[in-house]
């Protein structure tokens, strides 16, 4: 057991980091926005990580074994707020637009902030920032730290569906319009999903400039938005539980794949397609999900049975209390 | 990108712009207007699917890809170590003009394909554009990986004779004299010229053949243009052949003045293009050539001390007119019916 | 709020669209507690004054104002907020969601809890909820719908759609209702039925209701005064009988005098 959690840990942290980035790409889409900006997020909190430890918190040079566990969570902290208050200013300007134009925008928003990290000093140029201090031996250890920060993401957003917030993401999500004039203020609930999955991307990428040990401009690419995209659309756009199942399944994917490789008896350019296909396989998957699953695997519908029944229950209680109260 | 001049020496970026001659004023234009008229035939892809289907097809960037990796393949040319293919070249080469040709024609052609397998099935069940927009990404990803699995993600480039059909070409032309050297890239000059030439086919095809009118009667009403018993099926595969065509030829352009730089090249050059559309006006023809000569000029008249955010200068440029005018300069704003 | 002001007044609106003038200086005013209808032929620009009055597009000119404030140039959530609420002739309900959800969505304007108090689960939070699903709950029992509570709207007939659009509307718990075309699609025993509910919601709810109607007989049964639409131009206001017999609304719906004809009865059988 402990051999396949050592062998595997990395595996393990990748897929909850993966569930909890496709939950930032979930949440702007329950509000109708296709923002592809997460991973622009995801570089600045990994920035900061970088940055806070290897030059604020720790003179050149210096290391502290293992890193503390506070610093890291202060360091989410600080990558939490800025990247929400990025969000809102970038928010504000940028979703005005509906559709088309504002997926453009979120990807020029990223390919900006990933040249200007390839050449700003601060951020290490096209180098980036390395030996970024490890709070744990092995990379299991992650999960202790991601985990949680998972529940709670996976929670906020199964309460956020069922309250008024969440329903005015949907209300949007299906006609704009019509949710203006019935009081929801459109900007409004767009900023806030928008900054919600900010802040997630964000953390993430706190936590993951310490779980990579490395952070340069090729953590924020318009790549890593398709993958993302690939989470929710293949897990399930409709549901918060799709896109957990979506980043988890495609993160173990390819590994899946991998070992399957190893299979003796395979013609070699097959293996190696199954070896380095991540990608291809991601794209078949897009355009197969987009045409015959336009709405991914798990589908609310799951949950849905579950409420029906308690909506009808509830709906004889009432016919039977109205009822009495004729009499 | 840094313009190589062959024999030496390198086109020099402008200090600042105060410090301007005319020499190097000269070469800077030349040079976007080069690249300016590669951005605009390039745009021009996405401009005319747009205006037929009015969504954006993602994978534009991919087929540029393809384009050069075809015509790269037809002239004969072997792969590198890396990938399935490593090493493999077709028996023979074919002169590079017509490998050009015939590389922009298979871009077309796959272009075809494309909207066969994502685009008609969502189109036929009247799906949200942004569902097409995705499927398009998801070809980009499946086709760039695909190239790089065949044949690597190493940099080609095209052989030097490769214009040789046009007679003996000195390397660059020298727009100056002896004391004061002006040099400008022969090979800038003749894709230049060579865009003028397919954007006046293009537009002579647009505007005045029964082909082009019946395209032109697509983008306004699609329907009612089918009752008038135009096939639009069979235009929409036109001009997804066009579209294509028009981008494997700016992808070869591109890989004669620098190289083919990787297949993820195209995804990078891909977006450039979205940058074009939005500043020009998308579904506006006049609107992507206008566009794509501002950004080509813009990228080169960068200062030499800012020349790495060069590429940035797209991506700002488009977060700009979108949240200032997001129809761009020549498109038309659309008014929402209640 | 004092009877002699009217409550809504539209002062001089006019909506252009490049050369076309949807709107062209109309000027009306609505009292309190009035069912006030506006009619024409198609494209006489009815629908566009109700998007000007909304919000959803500014007038190139003119005023719109809402219990004596200025709301030409408010936002429509704002709109919502102060009291109007509004349906659409081609019906824009939340498809997805349940019957329920529809109408509870229009309770956001009265849920004053923070949505960070509602997602934990904090005891206002649920207590409010709790007495918008009652209301939502009631208001689907008023229009016949609470049988479908759980039902995805999309899946609703087409006039239990019609009537979804109209409680939910009314969860806003408005003032002012404008009802756009909302007897399209019924036949007369359905339209006879829909101008009873509007009379009654207008007396159980205190409204006042605005609406655009094609159909003229049900107009003319209903209203209490009416103004006339045609090419964006304000050509007749009045009540019912002065308007049925004005020469210009009768030349406007192309000369048919039986369609008006038929709506003539005698006195005693009018509202």
């Amino acid at each position: 057991m402990t051999e396949f959690l050592s062998t595997y840990g990395v595996l393990l942290v990748g897929m909850v980091l993966a569930a909890i980035l496709a939950l930032s790409l979930y949440l702007p889409l329950m509000a109708g926005q296709l923002s592809l900006a997460s991973p622009g997020f995801y570089a600045v909190g990994g920035y900061i990580a970088a940055i806070l430890s290897t030059k604020v918190f720790l003179a050149d040079g210096e290391t502290i074994q293992p890193f503390p566990i506070q610093y890291i969570l202060f360091e989410m902290l600080v990558a939490g707020v800025i990247s929400g208050a990025l969000a809102v200013v970038v928010g504000v300007l940028a979703l005005r637009l509906r559709g088309i134009y504002l997926a453009l925008a979120t990807i020029a928003f990223v390919e900006i902030l990933r040249i200007l990290s390839l050449n700003l000093e601060f951020t290490g140029g096209a180098v980036g920032i390395f030996a970024i201090p490890q709070p744990f031996s092995d990379a299991i250890n992650y999960l202790w730290i991601a985990s949680p920060l998972l529940i709670v993401s996976a929670l906020f957003t199964y309460r956020l569906e069922r309250v008024g917030a969440g329903r005015a993401f949907i209300a949007i999500r299906e006609d704009e319009l019509a949710a203006d004039t019935i009081g929801i203020n459109p900007t409004y609930y767009k900023v806030l999903a928008f900054t919600l999955g900010a802040i997630l991307a964000g953390l993430v990428g706190a936590i993951s400039a310490h779980f990579l040990n490395t952070w340069n401009a090729r953590q924020g690419t318009f790549d890593a938005s398709i993958a993302y995209l690939a989470f929710v659309l293949v897990g399930g756009s409709r549901t918060f539980l799709g896109p957990i199942v979506g980043g988890m399944l495609l993160t173990a994917l390819p590994e899946v794949l991998r070992a399957v490789a190893g299979i003796n008896g395979l013609p070699t350019w097959f293996a190696q397609l199954l070896r380095d296909g991540r990608l291809i396989i991601y794209g078949i998957l897009i355009v197969l999900v987009t045409i015959y699953f336009p709405h991914g695997l798990v589908s609310p519908n799951w949950l849905e049975r579950k409420a029906k029944t308690n909506a009808s229950e509830a709906m004889q209680r009432k016919a039977a209390e109205s009822a009495e109260k004729n009499i | 990108m840094l313009y190589g001049d062959g024999v030496g020496r390198t086109s020099v970026c402008l200090d600042k712009i105060g410090d301007m001659n005319f020499g190097l004023l000269l070469q800077q234009t030349l040079n976007g207007l080069a690249i300016g008229g590669v951005y605009a035939i390039f745009a021009l892809g996405y401009t005319l699917v747009f205006s037929i289907l009015r969504i954006i097809n993602l994978s534009h960037g991919a087929i540029f890809t393809l384009g050069a990796y075809f015509t790269y393949t037809l002239a004969g040319e072997a792969f590198g170590f890396n990938g399935v293919l490593a090493r493999a070249a077709l028996p023979l080469g074919l002169p590079f003009p017509l490998a050009m040709l015939l590389g922009a024609v298979l871009a077309g052609l796959t272009g075809v394909l494309i909207e066969r397998a994502a685009f008609r099935p969502l189109r036929t069940r009247n799906a949200d554009p942004l569902l097409t927009l995705v499927s398009s990404l998801g070809m980009a990803v499946l086709i760039v990986n695909v190239i790089q699995f065949l044949v690597g993600a190493e940099i080609y480039s095209y052989p030097a004779n490769a214009l040789s059909i046009l007679g003996p070409l000195p390397t660059a032309i020298n727009f100056g004299n002896e004391t004061n050297a002006i040099p400008v890239r022969t090979i800038q000059i003749i894709i230049f010229i060579f865009s003028l030439v397919i954007l006046a086919i293009l537009t002579y095809f647009i505007n005045y053949t029964r082909m082009g009118k019946a395209l032109r009667a697509i983008s306004e009403d699609a329907v009612t243009a089918s009752l008038l018993g135009i096939n639009t099926d069979f235009f929409i595969m036109l001009t997804f052949f066009l579209s294509g065509f028009l981008g494997g030829i700016a992808g070869t352009l591109v890989g004669l003045s620098v190289s083919i730089a990787g297949p993820y090249f195209g995804i990078a050059f891909g977006l450039k293009g979205l940058a074009v559309i939005v500043l020009g006006g998308m579904g506006s023809i006049p609107g992507a050539v206008v566009g794509g000569f501002i950004i080509g000029l813009a990228e080169a008249f960068v200062p030499a001390n800012m020349v790495a955010y060069k590429d940035a200068i797209a991506f700002a440029l488009l977060f700009i007119v979108l949240l200032v005018r997001p129809r761009g300069l020549l498109g038309r704003s659309g008014v929402q019916k209640v | 709020m004092n009877n002699s002001s009217p409550l809504l007044e539209v002062k001089s609106v006019t909506r252009r669209f490049g050369g076309v003038v949807a709107v062209n200086n109309v000027s009306f005013e609505v009292k309190a507690r009035e069912i006030f209808g506006l009619i024409g032929p198609n494209g006489a620009g009815k629908t566009t004054l109700f998007n000007v009055m909304t919000g959803l597009t500014p007038p190139t000119s003119g005023t719109t104002i809402y219990a004596s404030k200025d709301i030409t140039r408010l936002a429509p959530n704002q709109i919502a907020r102060l009291g109007i609420a509004r349906t659409f002739q081609n019906i824009r309900l939340f498809g997805n969601l349940s019957t329920l959800q529809n109408v509870l969505t229009a309770r956001h304007i009265h849920s004053h809890t923070s949505a960070l108090s509602a997602v934990l689960g904090l005891p206002t939070a649920i207590a409010e909820e709790k007495i918008n699903r009652d209301k939502a709950y009631d208001i689907l029992q008023l229009v016949g719908l609470a049988q479908y509570a759980a039902e995805r709207a999309r899946n609703l007939s087409y006039g239990d759609q019609r009537r979804l659009e109209i409680a939910r509307a009314l969860a806003l718990e408005p003032k002012l209702l404008l009802l756009d075309e909302p007897a399209a699609g019924m036949n007369a025993n359905e339209k006879h039925g829909l101008s009873d509910f509007i009379k009654q919601l207008c007396d159980q709810f205190n409204l006042t209701v605005l609406v655009i109607e094609h159909h003229v007989p049900l107009v003319m049964g209903l209203c209490n005064r009416i103004a006339v639409l045609d090419f964006g131009e304000l050509i007749a206001l009045g009540d019912p009988l002065h308007v049925q017999n004005d020469p210009a609304v009768i030349e406007a719906y192309l000369g048919d005098e039986t369609a008006l004809a038929k709506t003539r009865r005698p006195a005693s059988a009018t509202r």
